[in-house]
């Protein structure tokens, strides 16, 4: 049985979407930091700024859930494909010199994972209150997902090229 | 008039420090800081009472990511570090990690002492078959054929060490074995290792993206063994001849064994001690 159809009631479909976000913003948060440490600023600068809006939209979320009580769910125990939550970025993806082009390529591809998630949702739970809501969801990361293009676009091409380091810390020895 | 609050259950970012981690992008050791924090946390220990102390190498910087007490030791000696702090204070959960070469090549002897000892403590033992603070060389778990480091051209030509097999024969009560680009499957598994009264050894497949690229390829390799946990060292031995290295779980768990304690409790005076040995 698809995840999806697992989504019998608002409360497990609100903890699941807490957590995408929530993890995501975590990992945002750590990619900037390793960009901050190997003197890579601007993508540090994305990464944080990724992170933020994370944060914001897992804060809505538990907004809208004040008044339901959450299942509390251990992390092994959800059911994401792939083990980790959709939106959280791959961290085997990334690479010191990588540009602001290529972080933000890389968020893309999460947003459009978690729009895909949010989607299937939509149209496959059990319960009309959760496909509403997760209808809504998508809707939500499709504008993510356009943000982040138009973004993306405002980058000069000159700045698409892969950075050099000229005296690399990583040589095999 | 005062109104109880509930607790708030901690969270796993609570066990972090905020000092930024210098592994490089990509390493698998990010994801075991987070292994071990999403542990902690749903186990609800106390910051105060948990301990993690490591020895050197890119892994064992781990120490200084946590906001548990932590000592980064000396090379090797991780294990016997530990072992001191548990006798010492028995009440502590105390973690220990490092890497491949770290606990296997310098600090070898220790890693089969402490199975044997069966001390209450959890090893977590970040294995990605390379030195990489050292910028690449072979360590004991390198497949003999590896060539890349300017130090073993031909490779080692030695075959490499298979750390949970050691730790079976060693004595060690539990061993799993987890990957860190499954973190929540390997928080589960650190959950049960910490939990286990006695010592628990849990080799993490860890990728070093820099020197061995290659590993990358782990997430399409690395699957579930295929039986379910055992209490038999036979069958446990059975299983780790054919599961490639690279099979992920609760490989063997055997509780009949008490955990090594010491008769004081570590509440002994050196007056105590004086008696005792006196001649």
């Amino acid at each position: 049985m698809s995840l999806a159809r697992k989504m019998t009631d608002l409360p497990t479909f609100l903890a699941y979407s807490v957590v995408m976000e929530e993890e995501a913003a975590e990992r945002h948060d750590e990619l900037a930091d390793v960009m901050d440490v190997h003197n890579n600023p601007d993508v540090a600068a994305t990464f944080r700024k990724l992170a933020h809006y994370s944060r914001l939209h897992a804060r809505e979320i538990r907004e809208q859930s004040a008044t339901l009580e959450l299942p509390k769910i251990a992390p092994w125990d959800f059911e994401w494909e792939g083990g980790e939550p959709p939106e959280t970025a791959d961290s085997d993806e990334v690479h010191y010199l990588m540009n602001r082009a290529q972080a933000l390529r890389l968020a893309m591809e999460n947003e459009q994972r978690a729009h895909d998630f949010y989607a299937e949702i939509s149209r496959e739970a059990p319960n009309a209150e959760v496909r509403k809501l997760a209808a809504e969801f998508a809707a939500e990361e499709r504008e993510h997902l356009d943000l982040l293009i138009a973004w993306r676009e405002k980058i000069p091409e000159s700045e698409d090229e892969p950075l050099i380091d000229p005296d690399p810390a990583h040589m095999p020895e | 008039m005062e109104t109880a609050m509930a607790p708030v259950p901690p969270r796993p970012k609570d066990y972090k420090s905020d000092i930024k981690p210098i592994w490089c992008p990509g390493c698998g050791d990010f994801a075991v800081l987070s292994a071990i924090t999403k542990a902690l946390a749903f186990r609800e220990l106390p910051r105060e009472d948990v301990a993690m102390i490591t020895g050197i190498g890119c892994s064992s910087r781990i120490a200084a990511y946590t906001g548990v007490y932590g000592f980064h030791g000396v090379h090797g000696r991780a294990l016997a570090l530990a072992a001191g702090l548990k006798a010492a204070r028995p009440e502590l959960t105390v973690l220990v990690a490092g890497g491949d070469g770290d606990g296997l090549s310098i600090g070898g002897n220790h890693f089969i002492h402490a199975c044997r000892r069966n001390m209450d403590l959890t090893y977590v033992l970040m294995d990605n078959q390379v030195y990489g603070m050292t910028k690449g060389q072979a360590s004991p778990t390198t497949a003999a054929d590896w060539t890349r480091s300017k130090l073993t051209p031909h490779g080692t030509g030695i075959r490499p060490f298979q750390p949970a097999a050691m730790a079976l024969t060693a004595g060690a009560t539990f061993i799993a074995r987890g990957f860190s680009g499954d973190p929540n499957g390997l928080a589960k598994i650190l959950v049960e290792a910490i939990a286990h009264p006695g010592f628990s050894f849990v080799q993490v497949l860890s990728p070093c993206l820099t020197f061995r690229p290659e590993q990358k390829d782990w997430k399409n390799a690395v699957r579930s063994f295929a039986d379910e946990e055992t209490d038999d060292p036979v069958a446990a031995a059975a299983r780790l001849q054919d599961d490639g290295a690279l099979a992920t779980g609760i490989l063997y768990r055997d509780p009949r064994f008490p955990a090594y304690r010491s008769r004081t409790g570590g509440e002994a005076r050196v007056a105590d001690f004086e008696e005792a040995f006196a001649l």
